[in-house]
């Protein structure tokens, strides 16, 4: 009992392919679990493409669900920077980001209904592919749910 | 890692992997579609009949003519017919002999299989009488002797005029969202419930994203406790529906009873109303078990008297204590009652052309319980307890898809009546964080 969900689960696997960008996001002093009202702050970084190929990224701090239920999920915090303002920064610098976390909702390890908070960075490249890579982490601390008899 | 862009993907409900802008493309056409063939209808049935008819009714020009002949008229392959009317008008100083009915009178619309209705139609004219002709200033060699509005062609308008508002709307949707990731549609779509709840709601429904509003648990004081909470409506429901299904059933059944019993004389007809009546026996028994069920529902619902909780605060939060007041009516003898707090996690999925829901119940505790009392006329059984939202618990949720709702479910038993239940929705708010 009182186990808490995983804060490390990634979504996708933080490792690069052939020709496609490789993203990178770490939050600041590792931390892995928040309190509602705490500042999730971090950096990420774009690297193996060349700038010319790049047309936007995207970061948002979101939430989704997972389990039986059809997928819901809502964006807390969102920027975009289009390929004019990754050129005047510099493609392959770190990029910093922070945003407060909201109150609700908390992370949680139901049985059908699992809701799971995430950092992810798109990357949309001139070719019409895109790159995703996502950040876990851990919003409250409320333990896992059992299923009980009714 | 990057995620490389797919052709196909799959597919369970709205989830799905693959190409994004494939997917907008084929919405986008689909949308298309519908507007095209709705903007292609709507101008053939503007360019005839509507547009016509509605000149014919404004702008044509009446004046007498002589009825010189009428008949009813086959069409070319004699499978219809139209009515039709020979007319004499002056215009000006030009005299026209035209065979002519209503405005429809070139096009197929003027064409029914019902040989008799047209001849209704014709046979209102008589022959070397005057009638009224309404011809159309621009071309007088148009002319009709029947005006007004077809009332069907006006609703068959709405048929493409729906085509269009989806068509439309579907496609500036999916042109706005062209190129969006699902991140940044959903950052535009939440901007706009946030300015809304911004605007509309309460402090703490404005900073609790996701969590049911709880006006609806603050809105009735109790008398004994701060709030009296509200009980699911669904009973009432349930008990019309049972209502209509048990009238529909039985009055088809009693129509094949009273068939089977009604015919009499030659024996050969006895013998058939014998398997009509074996035939309709189970329809009648399976009647009378709704019935049954039906009465059981109305006395459980109406029989027992009501039953009130109240609680001493709200919102909820984990790691409290509140009391809880329970109340219930009626002059019973009850074999228990008892009251559990309930958490249950609840997803809606799509299976196939399906929509399914699936509960599940994380967390249940019995929170009062009470066996062999009665409770006499005009004395309601009233008791007060104390509950806690455990520490741990996972606050209310509510989002399209998936929710986690907390209740309080009461249950109880009643000599000689069946088990009852009912149930309190309540709402559990985060713990508040020190800041």
């Amino acid at each position: 009992m009182a186990r808490t969900a995983d804060p490390t689960t990634h979504r996708l696997p933080l490792t690069s392919l052939l020709h496609e960008p490789l993203i990178s996001i770490t939050l600041d002093k590792g931390q892995q679990v928040y309190q509602p009202g705490q500042t999730v702050r971090g950096e990420y970084q774009i690297d193996a493409v060349e700038p010319a190929d790049i047309r936007a990224v995207e970061l948002s701090v979101l939430w989704y669900t997972e389990g039986k239920g059809e997928e819901d999920f809502a964006v807390h915090y969102f920027e975009r920077l289009t390929a004019g303002d990754m050129l005047a920064t510099g493609l392959h610098e770190l990029r910093r980001f922070q945003t407060e976390l909201p109150n609700s909702p908390l992370s949680y390890e139901g049985v059908v209904v699992k809701i799971r908070w995430c950092v992810r960075v798109r990357v949309f490249l001139n070719n019409g592919k895109d790159g995703v890579a996502e950040r876990a982490f851990q919003l409250g601390e409320v333990p896992y749910a059992q299923a009980v008899l009714p | 890692m990057a995620r490389s862009f797919r052709m196909y993907g799959k597919k369970r409900g709205h989830r799905r992997t693959g190409s994004s802008a494939l997917g907008s493309l084929g919405e986008a056409a689909v949308f298309a579609f519908f507007l095209a063939l709705g903007t292609v209808f709507l101008v053939l049935l503007l360019k005839m009949p509507v547009l016509p008819e509605w000149r014919a009714n404004h702008e044509f020009v009446e004046t007498t003519g002589a009825v010189l002949g009428k008949r009813v008229m086959p069409s070319l392959d004699g499978t219809s017919y139209r009515a039709e009317v020979l007319v004499r008008y002056t215009v000006g100083d030009r005299q026209y002999d035209r065979w002519t009915y209503d405005v429809t009178f070139n096009s197929p619309w003027a064409y029914s299989s019902n040989h008799d209705l047209r001849q209704d139609e014709v046979d209102r004219f008589q022959e070397a009488r005057p009638c009224p002709v309404w011809y159309d200033p621009e071309d007088p060699a148009t002319a009709v002797v029947v005006r007004g509005y077809s009332a069907w062609l006006w609703s068959l308008l709405l048929l493409p005029v729906s085509f269009i508002v989806i068509g439309g709307a579907g496609l500036v949707y999916a042109v706005l969202g062209w190129g969006k990731s699902p991140e940044h549609l959903a950052a535009v779509t939440q901007l706009g419930r946030r300015l809304e709840l911004f605007e509309e709601s309460t402090p703490l429904a404005r900073d609790y994203p996701n969590v049911p509003r709880d006006a609806n648990l603050t809105n009735s004081p109790g008398t004994r406790l701060k709030y009296r909470l509200p009980i699911t409506t669904t009973q009432g429901w349930k008990l019309v529906a049972a209502a209509l299904v048990a009238l529909g059933w039985n009055a088809i059944a009693v129509f094949f009873l009273v068939k089977s019993l009604s015919t009499s004389g030659d024996s050969a007809l006895r013998a058939f109303d014998w398997r009509l009546l074996l035939f309709t026996l189970p329809f009648l028994l399976i009647g009378l078990a709704m019935i049954y069920f039906l009465v059981r529902q109305f006395l459980i619902a109406t029989g027992l008297g009501p039953t009130h909780l109240e609680i001493s605060d709200h919102p909820l939060l984990p790691g409290r204590f509140y009391d809880l007041f329970v109340s219930q009516a009626g002059r019973l003898m009850m074999n228990f009652l008892e009251i559990d707090l309930v958490c249950e996690e609840q997803a809606t999925y799509r299976q196939g052309t399906d929509t399914r829901t699936e509960q599940r119940r994380v967390y249940a505790t019995r929170v009062f319980d009470r066996r062999k009392f009665d409770i006499p006329q005009g004395m309601p059984f009233e008791q007060q307890c104390r509950i806690e939202i455990p520490p741990g618990a996972m606050h209310s949720f509510q989002a399209d898809h998936n929710e986690v709702q907390w209740k309080f479910v009461v249950r109880g038993e009643v000599t000689g009546w069946p088990k009852y239940e009912r149930v309190f929705p309540i709402i559990v708010f985060p713990k508040p964080q020190a800041r």
